[in-house]
């Protein structure tokens, strides 16, 4: 049971996400591959928070991170800049809800938990900033080396 | 000698391009000095910030010349970064002269976006999507998408009229406030917080955020700063617009405590 919701989140979060690179005009070749990083990057998210607990802010950096490592390794593999898979895929992990929850407590005057939120939203923006640089810390030339592996297999059945 | 002056032109040429469609800085420079390396031009300087770009070659010989570039900040198009980078690919590659980049260079920018009844439809989709990932119902699912072929609609007619960013962010996340009101008035068994995050969604500053933390990341602080200051204020701006069509809704008779 918990199998198949997993797999219905990653299958909404995917259409999701293609859409959105529909909208920001992605090649349509990619299109397929953003909406796979990014739904990956929500389903670390999402399985963290759930099943393990694990406080949202340490799960958002993981999540970047996984997508951050991912858009790259599509970067490598396909041929096309990262940022076509990293910038729709983040959508999911940006603290949309956080922004409103936020504005919603300061105008009904609940200063506890607008104070709760607000320093959550940011904590969350932080821990993407985290994540995004964690991913790009792994060194290029381990990724080249997987593009080259890929390329190999990619010329050998060609022949 | 003009040879120099053209290439210099055609190299901020697609700079300029990269830059209006949303690539990062660091991108855009190492391309640049790439171009004009594989056209044989020695001495050069590039800097590029992200509403500008300054470039000069020869500096000292008889052909020395300069460009420099004005560029708006831009909304985000990745077909066009994506075909950009495959100019550059080819021109580093020696196999494209100047005249054929000039021509590539014009197909990159005139590669058609999707129609608009499409963009409508997966805007409204990629709404409905959200909610539901956010914890909505299947209800809620599909007032988001309703509501957010509405805002894709309004988001049109705004860069169409070319009102400013502020007033654009503002105006369109009051309208999704209020579109995920209209379930409440007629009684549908809705959880109205569910549905407005699903909405806000395409106007949520995650793109030029990401672009930020990498223009950071990369050593370009300036640019990461002007960056993270337009996240900051566009975030800003959907917090006043929902701030604002929820504390009229609160003086309206009927209006109840939402959460």
């Amino acid at each position: 049971m918990m199998i198949i919701n997993f797999f219905i989140q990653f299958l909404v979060a995917m259409i999701a996400i293609m859409s959105f690179s529909i909208l920001f005009n992605a090649p349509k070749k990619e299109v397929i591959f953003c909406g796979f990083s990014g739904a990956l990057g929500w389903i670390v998210y999402y399985i963290l928070v759930r099943n393990y607990k694990v406080s949202i802010i340490v799960s958002a950096l993981v999540a970047t991170a996984t997508l951050t490592i991912f858009s790259r390794a599509f970067a490598v593999i396909r041929m096309h800049p990262a940022t076509i898979y990293l910038l729709p895929g983040i959508f999911p992990l940006v603290p949309g809800a956080g922004i409103y929850y936020t504005a919603y407590y300061l105008i009904t005057k609940q200063h506890a938990l607008f104070a709760q939120k607000g320093l959550e939203t940011f904590e969350v923006a932080v821990a993407i900033v985290f994540g995004i640089i964690f991913g790009f810390a792994i060194p290029q030339t381990l990724l080249a080396k997987l593009g080259i592996i890929f390329h190999r297999k990619k010329t050998n059945t060609e022949n | 000698m003009v040879k120099t002056k053209e290439i210099l032109t055609l190299t901020v040429e697609i700079g300029d391009a990269m830059l209006r469609n949303g690539a990062e800085i660091y991108r855009i420079e190492d391309s640049l000095a790439r171009i004009l390396k594989a056209y044989d031009i020695k001495n050069f300087d590039v800097y590029v910030l992200s509403n500008g770009i300054f470039a000069s070659a020869n500096e000292g010989l008889d052909d020395a010349c300069s460009v420099i570039r004005h560029t708006p900040l831009g909304d985000v198009n990745l077909g066009k970064i994506s075909a950009l980078n495959q100019l550059t690919r080819d021109i580093c590659c020696k196999n494209c002269d100047v005249e054929t980049a000039w021509k590539r260079l014009d197909e990159c920018l005139n590669i058609p976006s999707p129609k608009k009844s499409y963009l409508i439809f997966f805007c409204g989709l990629g709404c409905a999507c959200f909610g539901y990932l956010y914890g909505g119902s299947l209800i809620d699912s599909f007032m988001a998408f309703l509501a957010g072929m509405v805002l894709k609609w309004f988001l049109m007619v705004c860069e169409k009229r070319k009102y400013s960013r502020f007033t654009k962010n503002v105006f369109s996340s009051m309208i999704a406030t209020f579109l995920s009101l209209i379930p409440l008035y007629v009684n549908l068994p809705v959880s109205q917080d569910k549905i407005v995050i699903g909405i806000i969604m395409p106007l949520v500053p995650g793109m030029t955020f990401t672009t930020s933390i990498r223009d950071f990341y990369n050593g370009d602080y300036l640019c990461g700063a002007i960056h993270l200051i337009d996240a900051l204020l566009t975030a800003l701006c959907i917090a006043a617009g929902v701030g604002i069509v929820i504390s009229i809704y609160q003086q309206t008779p009927g209006g109840m405590s939402l959460l």
